[in-house]
Order: structure tokens, then C-alpha cells, then sequence
């Protein structure tokens, strides 16, 4: 006799015993997280895949009660936001506070904080942005002894984040950053191996060049932006210190107007004409991943945000998707970061000072989980916490076709870099980044409005007058 | 003969004042809480040196002002305020004109045009936008593949990327979206023209362009008036369309006074300056509203 076939193809005999055991998990998935939660700190799991890093907790040193309000992105791996807040509550109810957490959009994320901080009663007594937010220093609580106990926890701090969360004219650590985000070159393969450069570019000459003749004979574009927006800005300061310009000297005098930013300009203005469009000067934050996974763009500067969204999508164009580290220019070879998570505290009588200091060291305690739930986006400030971020990286284990497509993120902390290099990420910094007068300058003169010369130094007097009046306040040397 | 005098009402629910003044309260609460207070606030950060990181009130007498007059940006921003304002109202005019005319005549499904005609208008303006910003992306706007098929282009026009196209487009998208506004305006003055006006016109043999010259803008003049400036006031204040589709670039040709605030105050943390910013409307703005309110009465009297 045939056995009876039930819906999907099961047998009885399937059907029942999927059944029970579904109705078994069901029953026990529950009372282990419960049981964890209360007994061991641990948080739910979502992956359940193997090697998936294990939530540790300790008591905190304080004494802290009462309720955490966060507020901070929603972010570009979905699945870390899906892990972050039952991870946060998970904390809370172990410690004996009440976690309330709010994601908004990342372009929000200013206004709300400027907000809040104007009101003098902040709703939120924890904030996170993906940017620096040094401009918030006299408003903030001073992150020193957080950062002292977290070292001598976890480890010395990475200089990269110290300079994005530290300002060395006041002594303060307006805001605490244990994670960041790498921002390698995102290249086709199949394009670049026409070209002869199958490991893709490895300095902006080879850009240039293998860009445009991908651009002439295989009609696709580069993709770095020259717009009043995030990528754009991110994307043209490493292009800047790879030819030996910045903005600021490490002592934070204004040295823009250089030769090498000149050098700067004229080499965008080429890459421009001979390898791009005027998509670049209507880019915004999706264009690279829109442009990217579209297969419209040979190469772009991203985080790997974009090659995940195209893996997650099923996209053919993933296993075409590989990385470089910085381009090497005249100068050196380096690049921003893409993300730089600044958390901060105001400092109002009403805030939890307490509670958000202690769940801090928590989430610097859980920095292996954060970079796993983020699949390999986040990266640690303390890298002791992650050991086996290099493995992962070596064989990634959400399925990249090769599996070692991310290893070229091994040392990234070699080529990343503030904004603000080479001195510290300042206010005034942070307003020249706001105002996009960097990607401005280059649009200028690549559409033919200014000479180069004449670009740089209309953005010098701009950024000098914001420079001069940050200098006033006290908040830069 | 008996005189009728004032009496004095027994309770306090019977006297007019008081219930006038109980009425208008919400409204006033309403005003004083949520544009009075902050406009203040505005004109006191505006001749501070505040920040968005710290709350403090420092007051540099007309520093800021003079910082913000001395920004090229600020003027280019100035100036494409006013071409903006201008240009999309010109064009509000023409087409609400149509519209109402259009509208206010007998045709089969005339409720479901007027419903799409109000569409823009009721659609959330982010949300509109966005599918704007899709329909003019660089490389798979619709408006293009269509261009391309019948053979008008060869390549994409880049509309947010070149810097008279995205003026060109955002002028077009804040048309899109005031036009409905005004043409329901037009079209309630339209219909207050009496009925023996028309059929005087009719029974002379005027045909529809006379109509419209002759009797109809004549006669709607006050009421355009007034829809075009409740657009020129939308077009300066409202900072929504080009935040969304240009962010103000490129090289900030599509920059107006209300984005240029924001980024100045907000994302660039000079809340001082970009109060600044804001303030410079004000003045258009009072005198704007003052027109409205002239013509508005001048219509009563009508």
C-alpha cells in the first residue's frame, strides 16, 4: 500500500514525527532562553549556525536600576538589529533595568540628538550614531573612566576609534566607540579581469586606467561620488590623503590648500571624464548599493553592506563581487572608515548615567556576537574581544562563493583612518563634514565651474571661518 | 417704544466674551506653543553663537547674521529661493487655471479626475517624493527608458545630476505637488462667479478662450492671487522636495534657504547660524502673508 502523503510531501509517519519534534522545540525554546537568561546571561541566539560566539555577562561594578533608553540606528544588516534588542533587554532584566530601545533611520539620528539635547531633558540616556559626534562635547557626559575600565578589561583601544572619540585640546572622550566599520574597494571581477586586473585596482593609477577601459569598452562606470552626502564625503578624503592632502594638519591648522589637493582634484576630474558619469553627482547613501548589485558599476567604496544585501537577495552578481584595501596614491594608502559608532551620554540630571556606562561594558564584553550578528560588518575597537574575527574573515560562515572573499578585511586597520586625519576628529571637522564642502570642491572643478585652484581655495575660506569659530568656542587647538 | 439694552449674563456660559475667549484658546494654545514659541526661539538663537551639542546662550549681537551673509552658499541659496518660489508658480498658475476650468465642467467621471487631481496634494510629501526620486534616478529612471524608446535620447539625462536639469526638476516636482492645492482655490472662486454671468457670456457667442480671458481671470484674479501666494509661501518654507531629492546639490544649484538651514544647523551642528538662515525668510514671508490677508478681504468685499 502506498503511504498516505501529506501536504509538502510528508508521510504520516513524517508528518508526526516533524511534528513533535517542532512541538518539542517549541515547548523548550522558550524556557532555555528564560533559564539562560536568569542563570548565565545569555541572550537569545538567532543564527544557530556553528561557531556562533556564545553572550558572556558580568555583574556590573555599580550599582544601576532603574529604566535604559537607547536610541540608535537602524542598521544596514538587518540581522543585527533582530539580535541587538532582545540582546539588550536580555541585559536588562539580568541587571534589574528596564531597556527600551528606539531605531530610527541613520539620516535622522543628528536632528533627533540635537533635539533632545536642546529640550535640556533628554528621552534618551544613551545615543549611538554611525558618524562623530564631537560637535556634542560640551552637552555629553566625559567617557575617560569608561574607557579606562574597558581597556583594562578588554584591552588597549584601537588608535583609530581613540581618534574618533577623544579630543586631545580638551582631554575628553566626548563619546566611547568600541566598533567601526572597514570601507575596502568593491570591484566586479569579471570587469577587471578583461581588463588584466583580475585581483582588481590596486592604486588610483590603476583605476584610472582599468576604469576607463571598462567604462570604453565594456560600457559600465565607476561608482565614487561626488555629492552632498555621506559616501561622497567618506570616499574623497581618502583619495585626499592617498595623494597627501588634508584637511587639517595633526595639530588642527587648516592645510587644505596644497598642492596635493590640487593633485587631488585633477585626478578625480580625469577619473570623472574618462571612467564615470553625472550619476556621481546625484549619489546618495543607496546609490552604491542600488549601482553595485544593479551591475551598472565596475567599482565602489563601500563597507560590505552592499555585498551582503546581494548575497541575502540571491543575486548572481554576489560571487562576482570581491574586495581591495586602499588604493594606494602618490602619498600613502588609506581610507576612512565607513562607519564609526559613537555612543554617547548626555549629561543631564535626568539621564541613567549609571545604567548606560554599565551596558556599555556589556556590549563591549559581547563585541565577538556584535561582529558575528552583523555578519562580519562591525568590527571591535578591542580586538582581543573578537579572536576569531581572522577565521571568520579567513572562511566566511555566511557563505560567500569563495569563502575567503574577506580576508583582504584582515588588516584593515592598516589602511583606515579617521576623518579628520591626520589629527583628531574635532567639531569642526565633524561641521566640514556636515556641509559637504569637500565633495562640493570636487564637483566644482570636475563640472567645470571653478579650476581646481579656485575650488580649494573657495572651500579653504569656508572651512577656515568654521575652523576660526570651533577655535573660539575652545574645542580645537 | 422700547429700548433693548445690554444685559448682563446671569451665568458665565451666557457670556459671549467668555465663550469666545474659551473657543479660541485651543487655537491660540495651539499657535503661541507650536509657531510662536519656536519662531522666538529662532530670533534669540539667531543672535547667539548656540550649537547643536551645546545649549548654552551666548549672545554675539549680529555675528551670526554676518557669518551666515557671508557664506557663498547662503546667497546662492538665497537666490535660487527666489528663482524656485518664482519659476514652479508661474507654472502652479497656468496649470491650476486649466485644471479649475477643466474641473468645473460636466463630464462623465468627473469625480475620480478630481480625485486624481488632489492626489499629489493629500500623498504624505516624503513619500511622493521618494517615488520622484526613483522616477529621476540616473541610471533606471522610467522617464528615460521612455525617451529612449521613442528615440528622443541615447543616453540618460541625469536629472538629479546635472545642475540646470535637477533646478529643472525640482521646480517640476514642487509643481506637481502645489498644483492641486491651487487649482481647488481657482476652482471654489470659479464656481462663487454667478450663473447669469455665464450665461450672458453665452447667450454674446464668446467662445471658451474669451470666456477664460475676458470673464473668468478678470474675475478670479483676487483668488489666484492668493493661490499663488499660499505656493510662493510653500515653495520658500518647505524644505521637503529638494532635501529628498537633491539633498541641495549638485554644487549646490538646487540649495534653497529652508535645506540650507538645516544642513547648516542640524547636520552641521551651527544652530545659531542655521536659525540665521531660516530668518531671512521671515521678512518675505510677513509681507507675503500681509498681501494674502489684503487680497483675502478685498475678496469679502467682492
Amino acid at each position: 500500500m502506498v503511504p498516505r502523503r501529506y501536504p509538502r510531501g510528508f508521510t504520516r509517519r513524517e508528518f508526526l514525527y516533524f511534528g513533535g519534534a517542532a512541538l518539542l522545540a517549541a515547548a523548550c525554546g522558550p524556557a532555555a532562553d528564560v533559564t539562560t537568561t536568569l542563570a548565565g546571561g545569555q541572550g537569545p541566539s538567532t543564527t544557530g549556525m556553528p561557531g556562533e560566539p556564545q553572550i558572556s555577562f558580568r555583574e556590573p561594578t555599580q550599582s544601576i536600576s532603574g529604566e535604559l533608553n537607547i536610541l540608535l540606528w537602524s542598521h544596514f544588516v538587518p540581522a543585527h538589529d533582530s539580535w541587538f534588542d532582545p540582546f539588550a533587554k536580555a541585559w536588562g532584566e539580568q541587571v534589574g533595568v528596564t531597556v527600551n530601545i528606539d531605531h530610527i533611520n541613520t539620516a535622522e539620528v543628528p536632528a533627533a540628538i540635537a533635539a533632545e539635547i536642546q529640550s535640556g531633558q533628554p528621552q534618551h540616556d544613551l545615543f549611538q550614531h554611525i558618524a562623530v559626534l564631537s560637535q556634542h562635547e560640551p552637552s555629553v557626559v566625559d567617557m575617560t573612566d569608561l574607557v579606562m575600565e574597558a581597556e583594562s578589561r578588554y584591552g588597549t583601544m584601537l588608535d583609530l576609534t581613540r581618534r574618533s572619540s577623544y579630543n586631545p585640546h580638551t582631554e575628553k572622550y566626548y563619546a566611547y566607540a568600541p566598533a567601526w566599520v572597514p570601507d575596502p574597494g568593491d570591484y566586479r571581477k569579471s570587469l577587471w579581469e578583461a581588463v588584466g586586473l583580475p585581483d582588481g585596482p590596486s592604486t588610483y593609477d590603476e583605476l584610472l586606467e582599468g576604469g576607463s577601459q571598462i567604462f570604453s569598452d565594456q560600457g559600465v562606470q565607476l561608482g565614487i561620488g561626488m555629492s552632498q552626502e555621506i559616501d561622497s564625503n567618506m570616499a574623497l578624503r581618502g583619495l585626499m590623503w592617498s595623494f597627501g592632502a588634508s584637511i587639517q594638519d595633526a595639530d588642527g591648522q587648516v592645510v587644505i590648500n596644497s598642492d596635493e589637493t590640487i593633485g587631488a582634484i585633477e585626478y578625480m576630474m580625469d577619473l570623472y571624464s574618462n571612467a564615470m558619469t553625472d550619476e556621481v553627482f546625484a549619489w546618495n547613501a543607496a546609490s552604491n548599493n542600488q549601482g553595485l548589485n544593479a551591475g551598472t558599476l565596475s567599482y565602489i567604496l563601500n563597507s560590505i553592506s552592499a555585498y551582503r544585501t546581494a548575497q541575502d537577495d540571491g543575486l548572481d552578481v554576489a560571487d562576482d563581487i570581491y574586495f581591495t584595501p586602499a588604493l594606494a596614491g602618490p602619498e600613502t594608502a588609506i581610507v576612512a572608515s565607513h562607519v564609526m559608532y559613537n555612543w554617547i551620554i548626555p549629561d543631564f540630571e535626568s539621564v541613567n548615567v549609571a545604567a548606560a556606562q554599565e551596558f556599555l561594558l556589556h556590549y563591549t564584553e559581547n563585541l565577538a556576537p556584535v561582529a558575528w550578528h552583523s555578519k562580519l560588518y562591525d568590527f571591535p575597537a578591542f580586538p582581543d574581544r573578537v579572536p576569531e574575527l581572522n577565521n571568520w574573515l579567513d572562511n566566511d560562515p555566511f557563505g560567500s562563493n569563495p569563502p575567503t572573499k574577506l580576508q583582504v578585511l584582515k588588516n584593515s586597520t592598516d589602511w583606515a583612518t579617521n576623518i579628520g586625519h591626520p589629527g583628531p576628529a574635532n567639531p569642526a571637522v565633524g561641521q566640514v563634514f556636515g556641509e559637504s564642502i569637500i565633495p562640493v570642491m570636487f564637483a566644482e572643478a570636475a563640472q567645470g565651474n571653478m579650476t581646481p585652484a579656485e575650488a580649494v581655495a573657495d572651500a579653504e575660506s569656508k572651512i577656515n571661518a568654521i575652523f576660526n569659530d570651533w577655535r573660539g568656542r575652545g574645542l580645537i587647538g | 417704544m422700547t429700548t433693548q439694552t445690554a444685559k448682563k449674563p446671569r451665568y458665565l456660559a451666557d457670556s459671549p466674551r467668555f465663550l469666545a475667549g474659551l473657543f479660541m484658546s485651543p487655537t491660540i494654545i495651539y499657535i503661541v506653543a507650536l509657531v510662536g514659541f519656536p519662531f522666538a526661539l529662532a530670533i534669540i538663537y539667531a543672535f547667539t553663537d548656540i550649537t547643536t551639542g551645546d545649549p548654552s546662550l551666548e549672545f554675539v549681537g549680529l555675528d551670526t547674521i554676518k557669518a551666515v551673509w557671508n557664506d557663498t552658499v547662503f546667497r546662492r541659496a538665497l537666490g535660487n529661493t527666489f528663482w524656485f518660489a518664482v519659476i514652479s508658480n508661474l507654472f502652479v498658475v497656468i496649470l491650476a487655471t486649466g485644471l479649475a476650468e477643466l474641473l468645473t465642467r460636466d463630464f462623465k467621471g468627473k469625480w475620480f479626475v478630481r480625485f486624481l487631481v488632489l492626489l499629489p496634494w493629500v500623498a504624505p510629501v516624503s513619500l511622493a517624493t521618494l517615488t520622484w526620486l526613483w522616477t529621476l534616478d540616473s541610471v533606471f529612471s522610467p522617464i528615460d527608458w521612455l525617451l529612449r524608446q521613442v528615440g528622443l535620447i541615447d543616453q540618460n539625462m541625469y536629472w538629479l545630476g546635472r545642475p540646470s536639469l535637477a533646478f529643472i526638476s525640482v521646480v517640476a516636482v514642487q509643481v506637481w505637488r502645489i498644483a492641486p492645492l491651487a487649482a481647488v482655490i481657482v476652482m471654489a472662486g470659479m464656481m462663487a462667479i454667478p450663473k447669469d454671468v455665464h450665461d450672458a457670456v453665452e447667450v454674446d457667442g464668446a467662445g471658451p478662450w474669451r470666456r477664460l480671458f475676458e470673464i473668468n481671470i478678470p474675475l478670479l484674479a483676487p483668488i489666484i492671487a492668493v493661490a499663488v501666494l499660499f505656493g510662493v509661501i510653500l515653495s520658500m518654507a518647505d524644505m521637503s522636495v529638494i532635501y529628498v531629492l537633491t539633498r541641495g546639490g549638485p554644487t549646490h544649484r538646487t540649495q534653497v534657504l529652508s535645506t540650507w538651514a538645516y544642513f547648516k544647523g542640524i547636520e552641521g551642528g551651527a544652530l545659531g547660524q542655521g536659525a540665521a538662515v531660516a530668518l531671512f525668510l521671515f521678512p518675505v514671508l510677513v509681507g507675503l502673508t500681509a498681501v494674502i490677508l489684503r487680497l483675502a478681504r478685498r475678496r469679502e468685499v467682492l
